[in-house]
């Protein structure tokens, strides 16, 4: 586990002093809550940078979600990891709100189900991702459709279980793979596009 | 040989196949090249997109991180307070204003129509009510305001409460003030020898007043008939009122036909389609009509102030006269004594026998119509009008950005800022209407929807304008200059179907309903934001 992204998941003590500090803060102490949120902001806007179109949005959604967490603390259960819980809702936060903005159209355009699945030569898969820095990869990623960008991040950034990210976007279980390899596909495309070898398709059936 | 397919090699690299399954491919995956080599392929690409969003790549902004997200709550009223304090004023100077001006240049009962309305009204008995009402209202705000203080998370609620307990004791101070006798029926009659002893509040398809009221009356019905005596005011909000009777005070009807032709020892505020004075009535003060006609053979002991389509006046007028209308005719047994102004299109008619204390002083307002009309001044005005609302626009996204954003945001969601847009002209109206209900509440309250209205109104041009251009050009980069090119581009075309005739008003409707949605959302919208992330920010 990333302590950048799961700053609990450290060790047993600091765990210990993190549940300690959620709990004083759940209590409503405002120093405890300043220190959970000095820990786990910046993670959180993160999140959101990846999750939303532009800076401000993150920006924005951030505070809100802050907002949301501390009403929301007393319904925090503390036998879940914390960062765990606070993802969702900061997925839920992000998502409602790509939702109900006009990103609509690509959210819901493209049957998840029928999507013809290609088989990519491992070869060439290889080849397109080899020497990929980081940036180039999150030009791509700032490309994608959110619907994918936003299965990708809650995969790979999160680290959410498929059940809750079935549960945040509102997919069946079944279809998260689905999801998420057609996020990956997508990706391929653009960085295809951006300069790399052509991935040839139906490698090995 | 049999591969799996990329989707199982998936599922499996994310653990996520089922253990048989699993099992299979694991046993698969060691004897086949292409699949081992395909999930390695995978297992990359997942490292790959890992690393690429966790990078730490930038910092969280010192906004977020800052104390200053606390001062948040502070800008937005102050800027609520701002525009509202603001439209005030220029509803004030522009608005009223003038119209007190005219009124009290009329010598409208010696004092201006304020005073006049206000220490004249209908409720007025009630000052020291009022006084304890204000005390009252002012201790239920702050104890509302105090509990916000206190629980961050009554905080949206309180706009609410405010707003309400704002409602609920404009409601309760008429009858603090009055204590008024109710009445509410189908037909509603004081007889002949009856005598209310108090303020009568009749509501009723048909109120017939032929007895006496010790009091004012105030009657919501579609016919309103006064053949006796009411000792204080009549306010009528009507279809038909006839008032044949004495009344002792004033009488202000809202109706669309109005006849008067009994004694009003007071003032005469009649607003309807037709407003007639017959020839044997009497106001001993001034008259005011709004109409679409009237007809004034009777006896207006002061100053008459009109506008009115068609004015045919054949009686006595005390002081001065100032319409404003399509046209006058003084018949022959008119008489005015004090000067008479008129403003219209035609040049009004005096016929032989008219007694004119000097000729009437005429402005024939279609020359300046037609001036106004000119291209030339159109543009103008277009172009002071455009570069004014790039101005507020520039400034507003310059100084409020987030406010700006916000609201930019809000009107993405077209059909929602519309409802909202809308609500708030209904609430608005409403308040006005309330406002002139309740007459001396009424003129803060109705005057404060106003302004607070006014500002949102002029801004409502720049957000639709905005997302106008963004919609046309492409969402922008976070950048000043592209949102501003935008919000040109979108003010420039927003202006030029406002030109269109017909069309452009509607044009204007739907800019003024959106916008003003958006303005309010996005006001909704920060004030939820600023009372977040809360007091103990890390500094």
């Amino acid at each position: 586990m990333d302590a950048r992204r799961h700053p609990e998941g450290m060790s047993p003590a600091e765990q210990a002093v993190a549940q300690e500090r959620i709990a004083l803060a759940k209590a409503g102490n405002a120093e405890a809550w300043g220190e959970l949120y000095r820990e786990y902001g910046p993670a959180i806007f993160r999140f959101c940078r990846r999750a939303m179109p532009t800076r401000e949005d993150a920006e924005d959604a951030t505070m809100d979600i802050f907002i949301k967490v501390r009403q929301k603390l007393s319904q925090y259960d503390a036998s879940r990891p914390f960062s765990a819980w606070l993802y969702t809702v900061a997925a839920n936060h992000c998502w409602d709100l790509l939702r109900r903005r006009k990103l609509r159209q690509d959210l819901e355009t493209g049957e998840v189900e029928n999507m013809p699945l290609e088989h990519p030569d491992p070869g060439q898969l290889e080849k397109l991702i080899e020497h990929r820095s980081g940036q180039e990869m999150r030009r791509a990623l700032d490309k994608l459709p959110a619907r994918s960008r936003m299965a990708l991040v809650l995969r790979y950034y999160a680290e959410m279980s498929y059940d809750d990210i079935a549960a945040t976007m509102g997919v069946r279980r079944t279809f998260v793979g689905v999801v998420l390899l057609r996020a990956r596909h997508q990706l391929r495309e653009i960085l295809e596009g951006q300069g790399g070898a052509k991935l040839a398709a139906g490698g090995a059936t | 040989m049999i591969h799996f397919d990329e989707m199982a090699c998936l599922l499996y690299l994310e653990g996520q196949l089922d253990p048989a399954r699993s099992q299979e491919l694991a046993a698969h995956v060691q004897e086949c090249a292409p699949c081992r080599d395909l999930l390695h392929a995978l297992q990359h690409e997942t490292i790959l997109l890992s690393s690429a969003l966790t990078e730490d790549n930038e910092t969280m902004p010192a906004r977020l991180l800052s104390e200053r997200t606390r001062s948040f709550p502070a800008w937005v009223w102050t800027l609520a307070f701002g525009a509202f304090a603001a439209g005030g004023y220029w509803f004030w100077n522009y608005g009223i204003g003038p119209w007190f001006d005219q009124l009290s240049n009329s010598g409208f009962g010696g004092t201006d129509m304020f005073s006049m309305i206000v220490f004249s009204g209908a409720f007025w008995e009630g000052w020291s009510d009022m006084i304890d009402a204000i005390q009252i209202g002012a201790a239920i705000l702050l104890v509302i305001l105090a509990i916000g203080w206190i629980r961050r998370r009554l905080r949206r609620s309180v706009a609410i409460a405010v707003i309400l307990s704002a409602l609920l004791f404009a409601l309760a101070l008429p009858q603090q003030a009055g204590a008024a006798e109710v009445r509410r029926g189908q037909s509603i009659s004081v007889p002949a020898g009856e005598t209310v002893h108090n303020d009568l509040i009749a509501a009723g398809s048909s109120v017939r007043i032929e007895g006496t009221v010790e009091g004012d009356v105030i009657a919501f019905t579609r016919d309103l008939t006064v053949t006796g005596h009411v000792t204080g005011d009549v306010i009528a909000f009507s279809q038909e009122a006839m008032i044949d009777g004495t009344v002792d005070g004033n009488v202000r009807v809202f109706s669309r036909g109005v006849i008067l032709q009994g004694n009003v020892a007071k003032n005469v505020s009649a607003f309807g389609s037709s407003v007639d004075l017959i020839s044997k009535a009497n106001v001993g003060g001034g008259m005011i009509v709004l109409a679409g006609e009237t007809d004034l053979d009777g006896k207006i002991q002061r100053d008459l102030l009109g506008l009115v389509g068609r004015t045919d006046l054949d009686g006595l007028i005390g002081g001065q006269v100032w319409i404003r209308g399509g046209s006058l005719v003084v018949a022959s047994g008119a008489e005015i004594r004090g000067p008479a102004t008129f403003e219209g299109r035609e040049q009004p008619v005096v016929q032989s026998g008219a007694k004119l204390a000097s000729p009437i002083h005429t402005e024939i307002t279609q020359e300046v119509q037609r001036n106004r009309r000119s291209t030339g001044r159109v543009v103008v005005r277009a172009i002071f009008g455009y570069g004014g609302a790039l101005l507020v626009g520039i400034l507003l996204l310059v100084i409020f950005p987030g406010f700006f954003r916000a609201t930019l945001r809000e009107a993405g969601s077209i059909g929602l800022p519309i409802g909202v847009g809308a609500l708030a002209l209904i609430a608005g109206a409403s308040l006005l209407v309330l406002g002139v209900l309740l007459i001396i509440i009424g003129i803060g309250a109705g005057v404060a929807a106003v302004m607070a209205y006014a500002p949102i109104l002029y801004v409502a041009q720049v957000f639709v304008g905005t997302w106008l251009g963004d919609t046309i050009m492409g969402q922008p980069p976070a950048v000043t200059s592209a949102v501003v090119g935008r919000m040109a581009v979108g003010l420039l075309i927003l202006r030029l179907a406002g030109l269109i005739p017909f069309l452009g008003g509607l044009v204007w409707l739907a800019v003024f309903l959106w916008g003003t949605g958006a303005v309010l959302l996005g006001f909704y919208r920060m004030s939820r934001v600023e009372s977040a992330p809360s007091a103990p920010l890390p500094a």
